[in-house]
């Protein structure tokens, strides 16, 4: 166990560095007009754009830019925001918003894990009644509808019906963060829904639930016994890579709540080519995703010991 | 006795109390119900991006530091220079050397309004250096100090040459050696032009001219000065702010030491950021802003419905301070690389454009912009109008437009427009152009932002227009699109046949909109970067432009007298119309719901105080329609 997480553990490293190098590459590929607003790019001489650039160290060759990079993350110097919040640390940046991501993704996401289950439950236990058609529905309506239909919808009914905020206020984080929270909700609580109670309801055909029935086993010791516990398992994988990806927050519902997270951060860095954001928000998701599919591979070993991650010469 | 003079004196604060008296407080017409915690909003694609305000050449960013720091002069509603920092002002020899006489007792605070220093003439001075110095602020806010005042452009050279710790530790021992600014005194700045700038004045009111105090700048280091934060810059304006999370809110709290006792001021003022107008209309109705831009489906949702809550409340707002023009490529180029001959012949013939100047009937275009009152947005000059006045107070664009002589408009359709001319001239140019190997119908191509449907509905509008005013045998209206930059990817490849689009002032003269246009000049940015003009080979058109840029450069060289020299410049934007250079199409005038009286605002055509939330009046119920229409009246009047 200790020999395959340290290598996993190396993996990630590796891959990290592997996609802060390609994201870096890829930054220094696009034309360097991207530096400039449209306003700058037309207004500004060749001569002022290029001393620019050249405050900002983007024409040293690229090679030379690459070693300082990599100098820069080994002191976990990520340098400072050039258009996000113009000359300020890019950790400070960074930090002051993903807690507010994490806080509300992670509120949304235990509400999802209970409401989500707890729905396919029910949904299996009341296959092809009326229950599991609302169930379904709500399913198809979360997955048809536009997003910003929905987010709108909660919008109007949440401040005019119920007189909570319409835009997120960290004055008032409470009362403020609920209608971004429904609708972080809405999806997961549907992700989790209709994939809980598909992997009950595979699992109910399964022969050694025939054989627990032909037994005498309880119908109720049947479901939490076997029938859950089962069916849980490939939702578990899943958890801390999505706790993890809390921390990204989400683009649109933020934006629509004016949430100061980091959901729209990656995009406005790239689009306004604030390139130390976007490397080292690259450099956050990539370790994010990696640890988080590691966790995931780790907790579903735990909870299910016929899984093994690394046999003789293998790994999962 | 005694309780009597209690009683009077308890009425006496009550009274003061519901009416707001006092100073200080905001704006409320006299009616005793104006907002003092204004609401305010900013979509989330315009977030601030900088709270130094020396550093930034972004709207975004200043609009509200305009707010935070205080510069040498303002601007008054009807965005005439009046007096900031400096009580006095002018120039003796025709704009060569400019003298500013500051107020006495003006204080720098920090974000909570405690007293840092004493804003003097030294920090114009450390500020001016700022800005020209290479290192310090990474060569943004130049452009006006390079071309204006004497010397700056040799020290920005200068440092430039130095490394960037030998720069950043120059005081301003050497820059007073090399640039032309000087303080006689504590509260005297002089600056010394290049050459007559009889405008100088109105450049004071852009951010490069702005104070920094020298003692800020050692108490964070100069090294973390473009670093700086909300909490740790020093502010000399009408507020603080006093906090600032990034897509969210901004506050603004009133500074308790600003000179300006006399004005009104909000006690705060909360700008939310928002995803677009239609979220922030749900919130002007749940009474979280206090004001809201219409959108066209909003507008017409409420204008439609006359039993609409919100029916009587339509406020027509000012227009914003871009004049649009239909700016022709005289060197297009196909996508695939080759001269767009066709295109180019077309643009330089005389008649041509003339056709399109007369020939299109514009009303339905700019119904897409405002439909209620398309016809306001007609706009027949080059320049914005309220940029500048003659002595007697005639606005320079009401001039030219008196000059251009095209009559009254018929309430349908706009007044340039003129079906026998457009006629007469579409005959010459289509038997000109087919001499000269001319095919047609000739190909027109515009280019939108790809995805956007209201730029898709616009410009279809516009099509359409070409296609019922000037005819399908004569010209082809095409729409292309492009992904994120229409300069990256339409401008510079030279791909537009014509690109609609408003400039706006950095400066009170015509030179800054008429010098953009003159043939053979690096500075001229529309020639340069949209016409080509310097590229065509066209004879006729090149005779026409030299001549406009005589007439311009002959404006430009009258320093003595200013109405002469406005009256030179009215020539020459006439000539420039007349020869259809350039095709004037409209100005933005949109809708709102509001509690703010927008003709109470700072409303100048240039610099960054137009968000200024100073003096502002404003009032707990909405205003309505009437209300908005007598303001307009008076304004005008």
């Amino acid at each position: 166990m200790v020999k395959y997480t340290i290598k996993r553990l190396l993996q990630t490293l590796v891959t990290v560095l592997i996609v802060a190098t390609i994201v870096f590459l890829l930054m220094r590929m696009l034309p360097t007009d991207y530096f400039f607003t449209e306003e700058q790019l037309m207004k500004l001489t060749p001569e002022q754009k290029q001393e620019q650039l050249q405050a900002a160290g983007l024409t040293d060759p690229i090679g030379e830019q690459l070693v300082r990079f990599y100098g820069q993350v080994l002191r976990l110097d990520f340098g400072e925001s050039r258009r996000i919040q113009s000359g300020v640390d890019v950790v400070k940046v960074i930090g002051s918003k993903f807690t507010v991501s994490m806080r509300l993704g992670c509120t949304a996401l235990v509400i999802s894990l209970i409401v989500g289950v707890f729905i396919g439950i029910i949904q299996t236990i009341n296959k092809d009644k009326i229950l599991d058609h609302i169930g379904t529905g709500y399913t198809i309506f979360v997955n048809a509808v536009p997003s910003l239909v929905s987010y709108s919808l909660v919008l109007v009914f949440g401040s005019t019906v119920l007189g909570l905020p319409s835009l997120y206020s960290t004055r008032n984080p409470g009362p403020s963060s609920i209608l971004p929270v429904v609708c972080l909700s809405l999806a997961s609580i549907a992700h989790y829904a209709l994939w809980t109670r598909r992997y009950m309801v595979d699992e109910l055909n399964k022969d050694y639930i025939k054989l627990a029935r032909v037994k005498g086993m309880s119908f109720k010791n049947i479901m939490t016994k076997h029938v859950f516990k089962n069916a849980f398992v490939p939702l578990v994988q899943y958890i801390p890579t999505s706790f993890l990806y809390t921390i990204g927050g989400s683009l649109l519902v933020e934006r629509f709540f004016s949430v100061p997270g980091m959901g729209p951060l990656l995009n406005d860095a790239i689009i306004r080519y604030d390139v130390n954001v976007v490397q080292t928000l690259a450099i956050i998701y990539a370790s994010l995703g990696t640890i988080g599919v590691f966790i995931g591979d780790v907790l579903m070993m735990l909870i299910d010991p016929r899984i093994k991650l690394a046999g003789k010469g293998e790994t999962r | 006795m005694k309780k009597r003079t209690k009683l009077l004196a308890l009425v006496l604060a009550l009274g003061m109390v519901l009416t707001g008296c006092g100073s200080n407080d905001a704006g409320n017409g006299g009616s005793g119900d104006g907002i003092k915690d204004l609401v305010t909003w900013e979509t989330s694609n315009r977030e601030m991006e900088n709270v130094f305000i020396l550093n930034s050449e972004m709207a975004n960013d200043l609009n509200v530091l305009g707010n935070c720091y205080e510069g040498l002069l303002e601007t008054d509603p009807q965005g005439k220079l009046i007096p900031g920092l400096a009580k006095e002002w002018g120039t003796e020899d025709g704009g060569l050397t400019w003298t500013f006489k500051l107020r006495e007792g003006v204080k720098w605070v920090d974000v909570n309004g405690n007293e840092k220093a004493d804003c003097t003439a030294q920090d114009f001075v450390t500020g001016l250096e700022w800005v020209m110095n290479f290192h310090k602020n990474v060569a943004m806010n130049t452009s006006m100090p390079t071309a204006l005042i004497k010397g700056c452009k040799e020290y920005y050279e200068y440092t430039k040459e130095l490394t960037a710790e030998e720069a950043l530790a120059l005081d301003n021992t050497k820059f007073l050696e090399m640039v032309g600014i000087e303080t006689p005194d504590d509260y005297t700045v002089v600056y010394h032009c290049i050459s007559n700038a009889t405008y100088f004045d109105t450049v004071c009111v852009s951010a490069c001219l702005y104070p920094l105090s020298a003692a800020f700048v050692a108490e964070v280091g100069a090294e973390n000065v473009l670093g700086s934060t909300n909490e740790t810059i020093w502010y000399n304006g009408p507020y603080t702010l006093t906090e600032f999370i990034q897509g969210n809110t901004k506050t603004l709290t009133k500074n308790p030491t600003y000179w300006d006792t006399e004005c009104s001021l909000f006690d705060t003022v909360t700008i939310r950021i928002i995803e677009d107008t239609t979220v922030g209309f749900q919130l002007y109705q749940n009474g979280e802003l206090d004001h809201i831009d219409l959108s066209e489906a909003n507008l017409r949702t409420i204008w439609e419905d006359e039993n609409n809550e919100y029916r009587d409340q339509l406020a027509e707002k000012l227009p914003k301070k871009y004049s649009f023009q239909m700016h022709l490529n005289y060197d297009k180029y196909n996508e695939d690389g080759s001269k767009d001959e066709n295109w180019n012949k077309a643009a330089g013939n005389e008649a041509f454009r003339q056709c399109l100047y007369y020939g299109l009937d514009l009303t339905k275009y700019l119904e897409r912009y405002n439909f209620i009152n398309p016809l306001k947005l007609e706009n027949n000059a080059y320049t914005m109008k309220g940029l500048l006045y003659f002595s007697d107070g005639t606005d320079y664009v009401s001039k030219v437009n008196e000059m251009l002589a095209l009559g009254e408009s018929d309430g349908k359709t706009t007044v340039r427009y003129d079906a026998d001319k457009a006629a007469q001239f579409k005959a010459q140019a289509m038997e000109e152009l087919a001499a000269e190997g001319v095919t047609f119908p000739i190909e027109i191509d515009y280019y939108i932002v790809a995805g956007s449907q209201n730029a898709l509905d616009n410009a279809t509008v516009l099509q359409q227009v070409f296609s019922e005013c000037l005819g399908d045998d004569f010209v082809k209206l095409n729409i292309g699109t492009y992904v994120s930059s229409l300069s990256k990817e339409v401008v510079q490849p030279k791909l537009h046949s014509f690109v609609i689009n408003g400039w706006g002032a950095d400066y009170g003269d015509p030179q800054n909109f008429l010098g953009q246009e003159t043939y053979g000049e690096d500075t001229a940015y529309y020639s340069n970067n949209y016409s080509n003009v310097n590229e065509s080979t066209d004879e006729d058109l090149i005779a026409t432009y030299k001549e406009f840029t005589e007439l311009v450069n002959k404006a430009n060289a009258i320093t003595d007298d200013m109405d002469a020299r406005y009256q030179a410049y009215a020539d020459a934007e006439v000539y420039m119309l007349q020869h259809a250079l350039s095709i004037p199409i409209y100005y933005e005038i949109n809708w709102q719901l509001t509690h703010v009286n927008d003709y109470t605002k700072s409303n100048a055509m240039y610099g960054i105080q137009n968000y200024m939330y100073k003096n502002w009046e404003t009032s707990v119920d909405a205003y309505t329609t009437e209300q908005y229409k007598a303001f307009e009246e008076e304004f005008n009047n």
